[in-house]
């Protein structure tokens, strides 16, 4: 949930105790759509400053006893928001200067006619450096439809979100329309609801509860693998034709920018054969995730992001599926003018029966991108192994990627591929950009390139 | 029938004694305070936003009438400006009228008292052997239009006042106390 951008320059450490930060989640100006960036409760610094040397505030803002105090970030609560080059610039101006009421009120009246907001109120928190604060901007935005996230791929077809997002006070409501042909084994279509609010009295807690309701589709190859598995198979559940989903949750910072989420999920698979019994993937959720990002000057940006989630069904829950399923991701980001690297790796594995949702898979739009997913795993695989390498100049990509899925007991066979496109972003951070590129399967014999384009995905 | 008047009448009585109960004056070498124990202004979302780090400004008339309670003689007006200290968790105080003059509180019941002690007027001008009334009030200030009395030679007098023969908006908060009837020569000097 949070990154943090530090300065890596000893000197400046060494003779300025300040750490300033501005709180960035997304990447730096120069690299996210036209005006356009991602900003939510993540951190960034940019540089270090001392009182000393940090920018007075106007005589008119040293009311505010605070304004002896060094801004060491800004971030919004609770959310991610989209904002204009210009506003960013106007926070990286107050980021390392000291707090300057009139500044801050300007900034958020700025930002509130930016994200048509009811109302933009900061907040100063005590920074974790003694004398500096963190700027916590909160936004009362009663209404939002947000710009829909989509994909298209050659071999797959369309996946897309349209959502919509309604605030009251601390309570956010989101609702979203989903069709995706993409990421999962499963072709599924249907709602997710969700509801999220602060715990009053702290930014460090998170609670959520959300509600989803799906119907699924198979795709030939998936049909006939599954009436080909054998009854050994650890496939769980087998093909349903729906399934729902209702999952509190609550998120606790334990220490910027590391995060846990905890809760659990209560998931009830309707079977393809009306007959048949529901089955239920009652799971407790525990997801670890680090953000994080450096910038040593304009030009050299990085940003790591590694989390781990483990999902476990287990029969205290009522789960009539028994599993353990463990996730972990890590990706790397580099950028130095207008050159870019970004490594990704992603790790499975799947102890018991799961479900298709649950299961791996590799030959999507993200993931070892060329691949059909139907040729290298019909029903996705419990083991996951894979790793990307992307490079970029200015918004040209290049990427390798390298994976494999498979079941636990048969062998690993690793695929490759590679491509080329156009990209305004990376990977997750990519929100608002947008995605032109054509994938390669390396391997021997015909080969057919897959076309992937896509927007906010 | 008059039963119900007479309880309307104590009623009044008592709301008026509690509001004579509410503001005292004290007299220095010099000036006039006044002393309002129970005076709360910096309660709620203001307390709320202080907290949070933001500023509440708040504008403060003491007039005192001689004669009847409509004939003012003598007017201040301030403008205070409460901050909290996020690190320290103490409140500030600064008295727009000359920006140097600051007040560290612990607690908000302190920078109340400070601010309404920081607000006099000069005892010379009170006439002998009248009835006077003190009248204090207090508005909060609306946030859009927070800075307009200041310029950078400090607050504006003159606007303030203009601001205070104005009726307050609806949003604006606002505390009217006043002293019982008193004479100045009553005054002990502290």
């Amino acid at each position: 949930m949070e990154s943090q951008m530090q300065s890596a320059t000893p000197m400046k450490f060494a003779l300025l105790p300040l750490i300033a930060a501005v709180t960035l989640w997304g990447q730096s100006p120069d690299l996210d759509a036209p005006g356009q960036h991602l900003l939510d409760e993540s951190t960034v610094s940019r540089s270090s400053n001392s009182a000393a040397e940090a920018p007075a505030a106007d005589s008119s803002s040293d009311i505010n006893v605070n304004s002896k105090y060094i801004v060491a970030s800004i971030r919004f609560v609770g959310r991610s928001y989209r904002l204009s080059r210009t506003a960013i610039e106007e926070m990286h101006r107050l980021i390392g200067a000291r707090v300057n009421t009139e500044a801050l009120t300007k900034l958020t009246s700025h930002i509130k006619n930016e994200l048509r907001a009811h109302a933009v109120n900061f907040k100063l928190d005590r920074g974790v450096q003694p004398g500096s604060v963190d700027v916590l901007l909160e936004v009362d935005k009663v209404f939002d439809l947000s710009i829909p996230s989509f994909a298209w791929n050659s071999n797959e077809g369309w996946a897309g979100i349209g959502e919509a997002r309604a605030t009251l006070g601390s309570n956010v409501f989101t609702f979203d329309v989903i069709s995706d042909r993409d990421s999962l084994v499963e072709q599924y279509a249907g709602i997710q609801a969700k509801f999220e609010r602060t715990v009053p009295h702290t930014d460090r807690v998170f609670m959520a509860f959300e509600f989803d309701q799906y119907h699924e589709n198979y795709a030939a190859a998936t049909h006939l693998a599954m009436a080909a598995s054998d009854s050994s198979s650890s496939l769980g559940a087998g093909l349903y034709r729906s399934r729902m989903n209702i999952e509190p949750s609550a998120t606790f910072v334990l220490a910027k920018p590391l995060t846990l989420t905890v809760g659990v999920s209560f998931e009830e698979l309707q079977p393809e054969l009306p007959a048949a019994r529901a089955e239920s993937a009652n799971v407790v959720v525990n997801t670890l995730r680090y953000r994080q990002s450096w910038e040593d000057s304009d030009a050299i940006v990085q940003e790591l992001d590694a989390g781990y989630n483990l999902r476990a069904a287990t029969k205290l829950l009522s789960s009539s599926l028994g599993y353990t399923r463990h996730a972990a991701n890590a990706r790397y980001y580099y950028r130095n003018g207008f050159q870019s690297v970004e490594i990704k790796v992603a790790l499975g594995l799947i102890y018991g029966n799961a479900p298709l949702f649950e299961r791996f898979v590799l030959g999507d739009s993200n993931m070892l991108r060329g691949w059909n997913k139907y040729e290298l795993d019909p029903l996705g695989g419990n083991r996951l192994a894979y790793s990307s390498v992307t490079y970029g100049y200015h918004i040209m990509r290049v990427f390798y990627d390298a994976g494999s899925v498979w079941d636990q007991g048969k062998p690993a066979l690793f695929k490759q591929s590679a491509g080329a496109g156009i990209s305004s972003g990376f990977g997750r951070l990519q929100r608002g950009a947008f995605l032109l590129a054509l994938a390669f399967p390396l391997r021997q014999g015909h080969v057919e390139p897959v076309f992937i384009a896509g927007m906010n995905f | 029938m008059r039963p119900a008047i007479a309880a309307l009448a104590a009623t009044g009585l008592f709301a008026l004694t509690v509001a004579s109960d509410d503001l005292f004056v004290r007299r220095s070498l010099t000036d006039v305070h006044v002393v309002a124990p129970r005076l709360h202004f910096l309660t709620g979302k203001t307390l709320q936003r202080l907290r949070d780090g933001a500023t509440a400004p708040f504008d403060f008339q003491l007039t005192i009438s001689a004669g009847t309670k409509n004939n003012v003689i003598v007017r201040a007006v301030e403008r205070f400006v409460v901050s909290y200290d996020v690190w320290q968790e103490k409140f500030a105080v600064v008295r727009m009228s000359d920006f140097h003059k600051w007040g560290m509180n612990a607690s908000s019941n302190a920078a109340e008292a400070w601010c309404v002690d920081n607000i006099s007027l000069p005892a010379l001008k009170l006439p002998a052997g009248q009835d006077l009334w003190a009248r204090l009030e207090i508005r909060s200030v609306d946030q859009k239009n927070q800075s307009s009395p200041v310029s950078d030679s400090g607050i504006s007098i003159i606007s303030l006042v203009e601001l205070f023969s104005r009726p307050p908006r609806p949003q604006q908060d606002r505390w009217t106390l006043e002293t019982a009837a008193f004479h100045a020569d009553a005054l002990k000097q502290q």
